[in-house]
């Protein structure tokens, strides 16, 4: 018998995203898309148009460096 | 694929070419318990020590033939479930319970391969004989260096591996096939392919297109073999340059395959973090969406297409490729009867 193959999608993250990863995937994409490839255009961007930096409403290079580095190892 | 029954190469390649590193599962597939794996012909039983030592052995008890993944591992050992027969690491069985002192204790009777871990996976030294030190397990820099970030995507596909080979070596299906994905809408549908020798192997590359949509595959030997190739991002990647696939293949049975390709990009920083985060929130199911339209076409296949082809230019690749991997078998055959004589 053969056994069932492995065909696994998911293979990279360690848990499903909150609401908010999908949102700050959405916003940093967004800044992407528009061709803000730069650490201040994207702050900027995501202060203008959310979702919060959860660490205190404002996001500066400093606490997005953080927080973009736990979501990066927790995720 | 159809593997010709009086073609001697044939049945070489099907199985996998000996005395070359292969990829065989994800790290995470082995623990303490021992698991079975059939790969390159055989089957293998590997298993971890408490310090995570890795070791391999043939699924076969030399005693009646059990698979020793059945029963226990002690350590650097593994104690058959069928007698308790204990077989260790290099293959030397240390106990018969049931008849202590006979001439099986002692004696070199299983088959036992080197193991090593990298870049989240499990690779074995597919050695022809038992050998005491292997060649050294030689990566792409992409995983071994430290400007690089990858995550490694492993999938079981039906079918030959010598189809997905030659998949990766078709870089104009990505124009076609995956034209409406999201990292393959651009390039031109027709080209024209060239070949460039490389130290370890050759470049299949279009000709005055480079970085538009996947055009180049490289092949290489480094005593394992691998394939690379980028594909551009679109703007929505973010900065770190091209999207770089690493891929490998194992015979897993006559038409199953092992599939690996590991995502690789040049990123270090925010950046680095960034496409991490992105890549596990959703790039990775985009990248999914991609691969399994490949699986769809190669496992719909039927398995002797390769003997009803009539090829083109943009196979040149293939062709290429084919050739080389039947001389290395050929190759492989006329050192075995050297042996032999």
């Amino acid at each position: 018998m053969m056994q069932e193959l492995y065909l696994n999608p998911h293979q990279a993250r360690r848990r499903q995203p909150t609401a908010y990863e999908d949102l700050l995937g959405d916003s940093i994409e967004r800044a992407y898309a528009a061709g803000v490839h730069d650490l201040a255009g994207l702050v900027a961007h995501l202060n203008r148009t959310g979702p919060n930096c959860p660490a205190g409403g404002v996001w500066t290079e400093d606490s997005y460096r953080a927080e973009i580095a736990r979501l990066a190892a927790e995720c | 694929m159809r593997t010709n029954a009086n073609d001697p190469v044939d049945a070489v390649l099907a199985v996998g070419l000996k005395d070359l590193w292969y990829p065989m599962c994800p790290s995470s597939f082995v623990a303490e318990r021992p698991v079975s794996l059939r790969r390159l012909g055989r089957k293998f039983v590997l298993w971890r020590e408490a310090s995570g030592v890795l070791h391999a052995l043939e699924d076969h008890c030399p005693h009646r033939g059990a698979p020793l993944s059945l029963g226990i591992a002690l350590g650097d050992r593994i104690a058959c479930g069928y007698h308790g027969v204990q077989v260790r690491a290099d293959g030397v069985v240390m106990s018969v319970p049931g008849s202590p002192g006979c001439k099986l204790e002692g004696a070199k009777a299983t088959r036992s391969y080197h193991v090593r871990e990298a870049a989240g996976a499990i690779f074995l030294y597919n050695s022809s004989v038992d050998i005491t030190d292997p060649p050294p397990l030689n990566l792409p820099t992409e995983l071994t260096d430290d400007v690089h970030s990858h995550f490694l995507c492993y999938t079981e596909w039906k079918g030959d591996y010598r189809y997905v080979l030659d998949n990766v070596m078709d870089p104009m299906h990505g124009t076609f096939l995956h034209k409406q994905s999201h990292s393959m809408a651009e390039g031109d549908s027709t080209a024209a392919f060239r070949v460039r020798e490389t130290d370890t192997g050759f470049v299949f590359e279009k000709e005055g297109q480079r970085g538009v949509n996947f055009d180049w595959t490289e092949w290489a030997d480094t005593g394992l073999h691998w394939m690379r190739l980028e594909i551009p991002y679109p703007k929505t990647g973010g900065p770190g340059g091209n999207f770089i696939i690493i891929g490998s293949y194992t015979p897993i049975s006559e038409n199953v395959s092992a599939v690996f390709h590991w995502r690789c990009r040049k990123v270090d920083g925010w950046q680095r973090d960034t496409w991490r985060f992105l890549y596990q929130n959703r790039l990775e199911a985009r990248h999914w969406a991609v691969l399994e339209q490949d699986r769809a076409i190669l496992e719909m296949m039927e398995p002797d297409a390769n003997q009803r082809e009539m090829l083109y230019q943009h196979d040149m690749g293939i062709v290429r490729l084919r050739r080389h991997l039947r001389n290395l078998a050929k190759a492989q055959l006329e050192a075995g009867a050297e042996k032999a004589a």
